[in-house]
């Protein structure tokens, strides 16, 4: 596999010696665009800080940074799967979906059948991912249009949520009797290493690394870009053209699900309107984060970067008190930005 | 293979390592509410105060013009120069993270109309039990981490709606419609239940009810089958201004608009509302549902300036209007 198509660069990893052509340095450039971007945004959201009464740049307080992880960390994990199936060229659009019927699976299994932290867990995973086997299958094997398939996915599971909460939000309260979610699971909404931590930013954590992990260590992501990049030319060179794409969907289904059970932990209910529209967020992330819509460029690194990037941007905006309709403008911008600098890239 | 190995190890450190990290996890925001000084809050008239508004969203007319009159009525208050206000879009998580950015900025108080009740509980403990008074309007949490909550009783405007069936529109009994709100909120569960109770022991019977979502879109459109399914109907009784309007439209398209009665709920001061919608003759009565935005600014001025305690629960009156009184009531929520 050669260098230029390998995109998957792990943080920290010695940046290619610049010097051997123009050209690569310029690639380089914008394999780490989004990194710039978020350091960018980053020194930016300082300077803009608003000030507390000792003077202390609020921005930078340690609350306030882990608020921003906590805060993405949902979209986070959904955007990390959501890049699998990106890359391959596709789009998932059932993600906000998944994560609603998670969301209230989590609470009608803990809280109306009394099961254990771990099963119900296991069990709403285990729905997720077949929620997305079942899609996967339908683009591969059927041949239909990802984005059509996903649509229809989007209803699907909207309307399953609704039906196995009734319509109505599913309260999780805890203790050790009937009808209560135990104790174990309110950690989802609590802070670890002296209160300072949040479980679910250290859940975004352990997901990316082992998607980068993944990434950089199994022939898997060799056959994601070989796909992305040419499906025909993959398929005749023996890459396993639907098992991968299966796989890739299930990834996107199975991270959508976990991301629905933090959801209802941090929230402590489960509500069928869980999750509206954060596919979007999750799509921005990954195009914010340099990967391209028509697959076979891009990394799950830049999608960590673009979803931490708006996360920063959405807490400096509302730290300054800027409207939410200028907000929406702002994010707008940063996106539309964010593809163009996407095009100004050379081809690989 | 190997590679494999070693990334599964890898997965499986990192598994570890969150489990032994939650191990040492300590409760911090779980629990009761500690009891608050009334007093510590308080700076006097002399200081200048910094309040965040946390709205739900800014997809109803009602919620936009309980900001609008939150901010006319702390202009009236010279200490109150800085009120700030976030929209949540209906997104829980999206509320959290929007008092979470208050509390960054240390706000002397909160006010928050919670999207919902449950998600919202423990980030508005946290912000009470740091010691920054919370306002809550329209919508409850659970438990009592609070400071005021300024709202109406739902029931209680069922329950007039319902007598003033029974006793005005059909004393002798009839057939009517019911819109309700979006299945699962409280209020519809309220006007419902409030309605039964005003309408107990008349001859009135509901013959047909939907879900209308609180939108005038939805409510033009079940009203279009409810219609349909019931032509005897007399009257609606709708859970909100917008839907019962909506209802009015799918009427008029059937032709049927001037042999029904329609009342709704909420009676907005605005060009768009209610109150317009009896004055113009297509409602037959709305309740007022006052925002309760100038009541908040009241308590918040209590707590803050004048160190004096305020209520647990301040419950708005609500008023029945009609086309006699509807030109008066505009006037008056419009004033100032």
């Amino acid at each position: 596999m050669s260098e230029q198509t390998r995109q998957e660069v792990a943080p920290g990893a010695p940046e290619p010696v610049p010097g051997r052509s123009r050209r690569q340095r310029v690639e380089t450039l914008f394999r780490f665009q989004s990194f710039f971007g978020l350091v960018a945004v980053f020194l930016a959201a300082i300077v803009l800080s608003p000030r507390g009464d000792d003077g202390q740049i609020l921005f930078l307080t340690g609350d306030n940074l882990f608020n921003i992880v906590r805060a993405v960390s949902e979209i986070g994990i959904i955007a990390v799967g959501l890049t699998f199936v990106i890359l391959i060229g596709g789009i998932d659009l059932s993600v906000g979906s998944v994560l609603g019927l998670a969301a209230v699976g989590s609470a009608v299994l803990l809280v109306n059948d009394d099961f254990g932290v771990l099963v119900a867990a296991l069990l709403v995973l285990l729905i997720g991912l077949v929620f997305g086997v079942l899609q996967g299958a339908a683009v591969a094997v059927l041949g239909v249009q990802a984005f059509i398939v996903t649509l229809a996915g989007l209803n699907i599971a909207r309307g399953l949520a609704r039906m196995w909460s009734g319509g109505e939000t599913v309260q999780i309260s805890y203790g050790d009797g009937a009808g209560q979610a135990p104790m174990l699971f309110s950690l989802l909404g609590e802070r670890t290493f002296g209160g300072v931590v949040p479980i679910p930013a250290l859940i975004f954590a352990v997901v990316a690394v082992a998607a980068i992990l993944f990434l950089r260590y199994s022939a898997y992501s060799r056959h994601l870009y070989a796909i992305g990049g040419n499906e025909k030319a993959a398929r005749l060179s023996g890459v396993p053209v639907n098992r991968v794409k299966i796989i890739a969907f299930a990834l996107s289904g199975f991270c959508a699900a976990l991301a629905g059970i933090v959801h209802a932990g941090q929230l402590n209910a489960g509500s069928p309107n869980d999750g509206l529209a954060y596919e979007l967020d999750g799509i921005a992330a990954v195009v914010v984060g340099g990967t391209s819509l028509a697959g076979g460029r891009g990394s799950v690194v830049g999608t960590i970067a673009g979803a931490l990037l708006l996360g920063i941007l959405n807490n400096i905006l509302s730290l300054n008190s800027v409207n939410t309709d200028m907000q929406l403008l702002i994010k707008g911008l940063v996106i539309v930005a964010a593809a163009a600098l996407q095009r100004l890239r050379p081809a690989a | 293979m190997r590679k494999t190995t070693r990334s599964a190890f890898a997965a499986a450190c990192a598994v570890l390592a969150v489990t032994a990290a939650a191990c040492g996890t300590t409760s911090e925001n779980s629990g009761a509410a500690q009891p608050q000084d009334p007093q510590a809050a308080c700076g006097g008239p002399d200081g200048q105060y910094t309040i965040g508004m946390s709205q739900a969203n800014l997809a109803e007319p009602y919620r936009v013009r309980m900001d609008d009159d939150i901010r006319k009525a702390a202009e009236r208050v010279p200490q109150f120069k800085d009120v700030q206000f976030a929209d949540a879009a209906k997104d829980n998580a999206k509320q959290v993270s929007d008092v979470e950015s208050f509390l960054t900025k240390q706000v002397d108080l909160l006010m928050i109309s919670p999207n919902e009740a449950a998600p919202l509980t423990d980030i508005v403990r946290r912000a009470y039990n740091s010691g920054t008074p919370v306002v809550l309007l329209d919508r409850k949490v659970n438990g009592d981490a609070f400071t005021t909550y300024v709202g109406v009783d739902n029931e209680a405007i069922g329950r007039q709606a319902g007598e003033y069936f029974k006793n005005v529109l059909f004393p002798d009994g009839g057939k009517i419609l019911e819109i309700k709100g979006l299945s699962g909120s409280t209020p519809a569960h309220e006007r419902h239940d409030g309605f039964m109770q005003g309408i107990a022991g008349s001859k009135i019977e509901i013959i047909g009810a939907d879900d209308g979502g609180w939108e005038r879109a939805e409510g033009q459109e079940k009203m279009d089958a409810l219609l349909k399914a019931h032509p005897d109907a007399q009257a609606v009784y709708s859970h909100n201004d917008p839907m019962a309007e909506g209802a009015y439209l799918a009427a008029q398209a059937a032709g049927k608009a001037d042999q029904l009665k329609f009342v709704g709920i909420d009676g907005l001061p605005i060009e768009a509302g209610g109150i317009k919608a009896v004055e113009q003759g297509r409602l037959q009565a709305t309740f007022l549902n006052p925002t309760g935005g100038e009541e908040a600014v009241e308590a918040a001025k209590k707590i803050l300036v004048d160190c004096q305690p305020t209520e647990k629960h301040q419950t708005l009156p609500t008023e029945l209007i009609t086309k006699e009184n509807a030109g008066e009531v505009y006037a008056r929520l419009n004033q100032g």
